[in-house]
């Protein structure tokens, strides 16, 4: 033991903004991959019912939105695709958004047993709510492509892109989850508002309705939605469409700025974590 | 030539009170209705210091005992270095990989697997994966759960759970160990197992700082002991000195509450309550309480308006808040009789080994029974503390684990035998 190998740890009170401190983030990186494990393993093995819970609810919701939105309200999808089709494909990247927000905002308050017991980089906690989502994920796009063998839809070499959409999509949970987890523990009410804004924000994405289908009028609102973009450039790389580049740039230099203003704001009110939860 | 581990220099940390945790966080619907009422101030919040300007350090290889009384600040000192949260003044440097053991397995899923939760407990505690890889033999044997390794831990029973986490936490290689009590778990043998363990973790080189109620354990593993009181160190030395200090001193006394303005004293016209004192059996005043020995209560209180049935009792709580038992004066000379105006000493004695171990709050009393009329009561007017030295001879007997119950009674037991083959 030297004296130079020593790492010296400073403890003193600190105020306003902080440094991000990646390089400390990238040495709990393991920790990271151990809670995000912990989270899928727990949830797929507890009951067999939360493997077929995880089947159920797309299908589930696909259904319902398809005799709802299709059937009853008359909104067909375009390029010719079932609408069933349609709906699925939207819902891939649009629940792995909702589920890592709702789970990324309310992960503080989950782990606060932690949170009050062991020091490490809280963003580790949001981060692993949305990484957890991505086996879900996956699980829903299996679903889609068994669909797409059902229906005969010929499946497109653009399939292969898919990963950039769910990047975007991941950066965007992330840091909308960011922001939501620390105004979480900051005002308490922000667990009620956070479902009901995601069920607004889904009907202003064009999940269950095409784009044209929308009066003109309020297209600026599905266009300012950055989930606009990447449900877009999801359903384009499923049907092998050309890519809708500058929409998908736009969610992602959105999902960039609110990451980022997200990470600080949430350095900001870390230090009093422990003393609230 | 002595090398710094811990460096604590003006360390402060004031926290907001009150009373319920609900009022510590605000809501949006708060924050917006107190934008739109301007001009009202919110109310101000009572702040506690938890720390009160604590200055000390540690040199590398020492193992230091943090002793005090509940809301000392202990656990508070322990957060702050561990880095759980932040202080409000000062500073401190710590040289070294920090391992804390706030809590004996933070992190465990009852779901998962014993050796899943190894990984996912050693990471929460700062080590690798491959560090755990390497060690996890060891571990296992050390918790001596080998052949349940791949049962989720919900199927353990608490003493194996306790001694997978303890195994987990024994085996982090850190330069700085904070330790909080987390060995007041376990049975006997495994304690005696962990104390080991800690006392060779002390002689590799490694500092250790150790919070614990057992002050047996402080005066055997650590070398010097820090006393803290309301937040400040109030003594700062050799172990043993430190605890027999502690034991022997009267700090800030919560043992007696006296009322020498008879207006602001608790009471009615009728009868008013003058002073509450906690005795030894021999009449010290105190606030620590030998789980062994009797302890007496005692009421003064005035009778200003003679005619009146005047029952003084007392209402003893324990930490939970859990009423543990009312005692009222039965006492025959003033039994269903008026009293006269005047000055009453009532006291009652609570035998030895009757109370558990643990801080005791009792609220006072005087009332008439028939019809039942409360002319006082002060909630919490003393409180004391109760401890088992682990002589022996207590109602533990040898045993040092943690032990519930409301009441320690030391009971008879006999045994019956018949040699076998009879």
């Amino acid at each position: 033991m030297t004296e130079q190998s020593l790492p010296v740890i400073e403890i003193a009170p600190t105020s306003g903004w902080r440094a991000l401190d990646l390089r400390e983030i990238w040495q709990y990186r393991e920790l990271l991959q151990i809670l995000t494990w912990r989270d899928i393993k727990v949830r797929y093995r507890q009951t067999l019912l939360g493997v077929i819970w995880v089947v159920a609810q797309p299908l589930l919701t696909m259904i319902i939105f398809t005799l709802l939105f299709n059937r009853v309200a008359k909104i067909s999808a375009d390029h010719g695709l079932p609408y069933s089709l349609f709906v699925m494909a939207a819902l891939v990247p649009w629940t792995f958004f909702s589920t890592g927000v709702t789970g990324s905002g309310n992960s503080l308050i989950g782990s606060a047993h932690l949170i009050s017991k062991v020091y490490f980089p809280r963003m580790i906690i949001p981060a692993s709510s949305v990484l957890a989502g991505l086996v879900d994920m996956a699980v829903t796009l299996g679903l889609v492509l068994a669909m797409y063998v059902w229906y005969a839809v010929p499946l497109s070499w653009s399939l292969l892109i898919v990963p950039l959409p769910i990047v975007v999509t991941a950066v965007l949970a992330f840091g909308f989850g960011l922001w939501f987890s620390a105004l979480n523990v900051e005002y308490r009410d922000v667990r009620v508002v956070i479902p009901f804004l995601l069920q607004m924000w889904m009907y202003a994405t064009p999940v269950v309705y095409p784009l044209k289908a929308l009066p003109q009028k309020f297209h600026w609102i599905v266009f300012v939605n950055p989930v606009t973009g990447v449900v877009d450039a999801f359903r384009a790389c499923l049907l092998g469409e050309p890519l809708p580049w500058a929409r998908l740039a736009y969610s992602a230099a959105v999902g960039i700025v609110v990451m980022i203003t997200g990470a600080f704001y949430f350095r900001r009110v870390e230090r009093l974590f422990a003393d609230v939860l | 030539m002595t090398k710094r581990a811990i460096e604590v220099e003006h360390l402060a940390k004031r926290y907001q009170i009150g009373g319920h945790r609900e009022l510590q966080y605000k809501t949006i619907r708060d924050t917006l209705a107190s934008l739109v009422r301007r001009g009202e101030t919110r109310s101000v919040r009572e702040t506690i210091w938890a720390l009160d300007d604590v200055t000390f350090s540690i040199n590398a290889g020492d193992a230091i005992g943090i002793i005090g009384r509940n809301g000392a600040g202990k656990s508070t000192l322990l957060k702050v270095l561990s880095r759980i949260t932040e202080p409000t003044r000062g500073h401190a440097r710590l040289h070294g990989r920090v391992g804390s053991l706030l809590e004996v397995g933070t992190g465990f899923h009852p779901e998962l697997t014993g050796r899943e939760n190894i990984f996912l407990n050693g990471a929460i505690l700062g080590m690798g994966k491959a560090e755990i890889a390497r060690k996890l033999d060891e571990i296992v044997a050390f918790s001596e759960i080998a052949q349940f390794l791949d049962t989720p831990v919900k199927r353990y029973s608490s003493g194996m759970y306790v001694r997978l986490a303890f195994a987990v936490a024994a085996h982090l290689d850190a330069d700085i160990l904070i330790v909080d009590e987390v060995l007041a778990v376990g049975d006997a043998s495994f304690q005696r197992k962990c104390l080991k363990k800690m006392e060779d973790i002390g002689q590799h080189g490694r500092t250790v700082l150790f919070v614990s109620h057992n002050l047996a354990s402080i005066t055997r593993l650590c070398s010097r002991a820090i006393l803290l009181e309301k937040g400040h160190v109030e003594r700062d030395g050799a172990a043993h000195e430190v605890v027999r200090f502690y034991l022997h001193s009267d700090l800030g006394t919560t043992a007696a509450r006296e009322w020498p303005d008879p207006q602001a004293a608790p009471g009615n016209e009728v009868a008013r309550l003058r002073a509450i004192r906690v005795r030894t059996h021999d009449g010290e005043v105190t606030e620590k309480i030998d789980i062994r020995k009797a302890v007496q209560l005692e009421l003064e209180w005035d009778v200003l308006q003679p005619g009146h049935v005047l029952v003084p009792n007392l209402h003893f709580h324990n930490e939970e808040g859990l009423v543990i038992f009312i005692t009222s004066d039965l006492d025959a000379t003033w039994r269903r009789r008026a009293r006269d105006a005047g000055r009453y000493v009532s006291t009652v004695q609570i035998p030895g080994n009757f109370f558990a171990e643990g801080s005791i709050s009792v609220g006072a009393a005087v009332s008439t029974m028939d019809p039942v009329f409360v002319h006082f009561y002060e909630p919490d007017a003393v409180a004391f503390e109760v401890i088992d030295v682990l002589a022996g001879d207590s109602a533990r007997g040898d045993y040092g684990g943690p032990m519930p119950g409301v009441v320690r009674p030391l009971l008879d037991w006999t045994n019956e035998f018949t040699p076998a083959g009879k």
